[in-house]
């Protein structure tokens, strides 16, 4: 079963990590659009469009990869208090109550919304010959699938929880606030090249 | 811990009384109030802890497919459907949003630059003079810090590594110590560019740029205040902020001159160019904070801390919180929909206009129930759940939705301090010494609590301070 889960969990990362390669995109191409503004006299036509696609395409993708890591913001004013049977069997009764029925609604009219779009072959019209819209319209349909499919994962763990009563482990990834590798970069950095010499810093700082 | 559990019992059983009690009390029950159950059971939803987010979308969904229901339709043929991938397809073309990403991206990346110690280190020998300095180079290196990368739990914890234990160690007084740590490092959610502007403006149809022009100095003044206070507590007891021996303190102006101009310029530079592109229109917030990123790129380079490894990371926790905040915000563009489609809002109009408030004691009471909120919530939930109700009131009473914009920033910064899901108390007790407690590190944060009060007592007294530098750049 865990490997059933840690699959899932890849399959999530694997889609979240590589459409997250598109923030450098699309800083390199604002940062082009304001230099070719600025520098050069000559904006590019192309540069708004392309933006909100990178954009919008990049955080629904990575929607499931942040459940995955449970990284979706949610109160915390009773839930960190319960021990964790309590917390599994709250979330279960919610995935089936809110998620599914929302994640599943969102799947369910993204199809036809994408449908339409390729049916009309729609593209942008903020300039003429703006680029095309029905790819990024179909990411709707796929990032609610794989949310909907990470979601089942989160259940599975939610009844191995309840059974065992503690959380299964997740596998291992970069967090914001990593205590031990902030300690070891604190640590790590020689402030000594910065400090001047002599007795005047010293004990100051370790 | 058992208080806080308390508390957030205490706070779960008032609403679901709230609701049997309005319920009951309702003769004849319309979809408005249909609405306002909606509202009910969110909060009690994120009470009980369940991602935000899907909350939202699935309450959104359930009650707006009872409001567009039709006898005889099948299934899969409600218009709630449409809605949703209309309010989802917004989200992803939000030309206001789109700049979530990047600010957070540009955040990551000076975050891995490791440029705090060299910062903490440069202002202490800066302010050696002053007293306590210790403390006000740490409310100091957190304000730029904070600003720079909007990361508070990362500013709390380096901080708490950094500056915690060089406090104690000169004898600081712990709970001063551990309150100019949490509030300094909160600071990065009002002073520009944060996120939380950004968000406020997609919400109320308020500029950004106008917002950040007007945050400027409310942030400034905060800052300032923090400073002044513990100078203040310094001054009246030198004995919870000694003075540092001589030898840790005296460096020649030239040797203080040179490492301010490797570590506090460059990123203070990086911080004012930005923010002024974005005040004084010569570019978007999109553009600035994309060329802010190329900055904080260059900066990580510059001083040799940027590898590959560092800026994968910063690329995938990019992904990870903008993926958190615009899914949040996806959910609640439904919620808040179907919240009017029902009439909810409607209902909450005119019973406000029903108690003939006047524009002061609306303005107490929102900003009392926003200050509130902020104890059991977080204030992105606030923002994206709370604000949609309270903004069409705006109108009603003549408020400026910049100037309401501002105190709310202002006023949600106590959100961050207050117990028990002030997360800034449980980074610094993740890195403090084992003696120092977490009541401890509470009562340090509870002055600073009241500054924050007086900074927004200040505000609405004198909104020429948020105002004035809006009005003059955008007559």
């Amino acid at each position: 079963m865990e490997r059933i889960l840690h699959g899932v969990d890849a399959v999530s990362a694997f889609a979240g990590k590589a459409f997250a390669w598109l923030i450098v995109v699309l800083t390199a191409i604002i940062c082009y659009d304001v230099a070719a503004r600025y520098l050069f006299r000559a904006p590019t036509a192309w540069a708004f469009d392309g933006a909100y696609i990178l954009y919008g395409s990049l955080f629904m993708m990575a929607g499931a990869y942040t459940l995955s890591r449970n990284g979706h913001v949610r109160g915390d004013v009773l839930y960190g208090f319960f021990p964790p049977r309590v917390q599994a069997g709250v979330d279960l009764v919610l995935y089936f109550l809110f998620f599914i029925p929302g994640i599943a609604a969102l799947a369910y009219s993204g199809i036809d919304f994408a449908q339409f779009s390729w049916q009309l072959k729609e593209h942008s019209s903020t300039i003429a010959g703006g680029p095309p819209l029905y790819h990024f319209k179909t990411l709707i349909p796929i990032a609610g699938a794989l949310v909907l499919l990470q979601g089942v994962a989160e259940i599975i763990r939610c009844i191995q929880c309840l059974k065992t009563g503690e959380w299964p482990r997740r596998l291992h990834d970069v967090e914001e606030v990593d205590v031990e590798e902030l300690k070891k970069r604190v640590q790590a950095d020689p402030a000594a090249d910065l400090v001047p010499p002599g007795p005047s810093s010293e004990g100051a700082i370790t | 811990m058992k208080s806080g559990m308390k508390i957030g019992i205490i706070s779960l059983a008032l609403v679901i009384a709230i609701i049997l009690v309005v319920f009951l009390q309702t003769k004849n029950i319309t979809s408005g109030h249909v609405g306002l159950l909606m509202l009910a059971l969110i909060v009690v939803a994120i009470m009980l802890g369940f991602p935000t987010a899907f909350t939202l979308m699935g309450l959104g969904m359930l009650f707006g497919y009872y409001a567009f229901y039709e006898t005889g339709q099948a299934l899969g043929d409600n218009r709630v459907f449409d809605l949703m991938v209309q309010r989802t397809y917004g989200v992803m073309t939000n030309d206001v949003l789109i700049s979530i990403p990047l600010f957070v991206f540009m955040g990551y990346i000076i975050e891995r630059a490791n440029v705090i110690d060299r910062l903490f280190k440069s202002i202490q020998l800066a302010a050696g003079a002053v007293p306590a300095s210790l403390a006000v180079a740490t409310v100091i290196t957190c304000a730029i810090f904070a600003t720079a990368t909007g990361i508070v739990g990362a500013v709390v914890t380096l901080m708490g590594l950094l500056a915690f234990p060089a406090m104690l160690r000169a004898g600081y007084d712990i709970k001063l110590s551990a309150g100019a740590i949490t509030a300094g490092g909160c600071l990065g959610i009002l002073i520009p560019p944060s996120i939380m502007l950004i968000l406020y403006g997609a919400t109320a149809g308020v500029s950004v740029v106008k917002l950040y022009a007007g945050a400027f100095f409310p942030g400034l003044m905060l800052a300032a205040l923090y400073v002044l206070y513990v100078i203040l507590r310094a001054v009246l007891n030198p004995k919870v902020a000694p003075k540092l021996p001589e030898s840790e303190r005296s460096t020649s102006f030239l040797q203080t001159l040179g490492i301010l101009l490797t570590s506090f310029f460059p990123l203070a530079i990086l911080i004012l160019a930005v923010l002024g592109s974005i005040v004084f229109g010569l570019a978007t917030p999109t553009e600035a904070a994309a060329v802010g990123s190329l900055g904080g790129i260059l900066l990580a380079l510059a001083y040799r801390q940027l590898t590959w490894e560092r800026f994968k990371e910063a690329v995938f926790l990019t992904a990870r919180t903008s993926a958190m905040v615009c899914w949040l915000f996806v959910g609640s563009a439904l919620f808040s929909a179907v919240f009017a489609l029902l009439g909810g809002q409607e209902v909450i109009e005119r019973w406000v206009l029903s108690l003939g408030l006047s524009k002061f004691t609306f303005m107490l009471l929102a900003q009392a129930i926003i200050f509130l909120l902020g104890w059991p919530l977080e204030w992105t939930e606030i923002i994206v759940i709370f604000m949609p109700i309270f903004l069409p009131l705006l109108g009603h009473f003549e408020i400026d939705p910049l100037f309401f914009g501002l105190l709310v920033a202002l006023n949600l910064q106590t959100a961050f301090l207050s117990p028990p899901v002030a997360m800034a108390a449980f980074y610094l007790k993740g890195v403090a010494p084992p003696y120092v407690t977490l009541n401890q590190i509470f009562a340090g944060m509870m002055p600073f609590m009241v500054i924050q009060l007086v900074a927004l007592a200040l505000l609405y007294a004198f909104p020429q301070i948020g105002l004035w530098l809006p009005e003059v750049l955008y007559k």
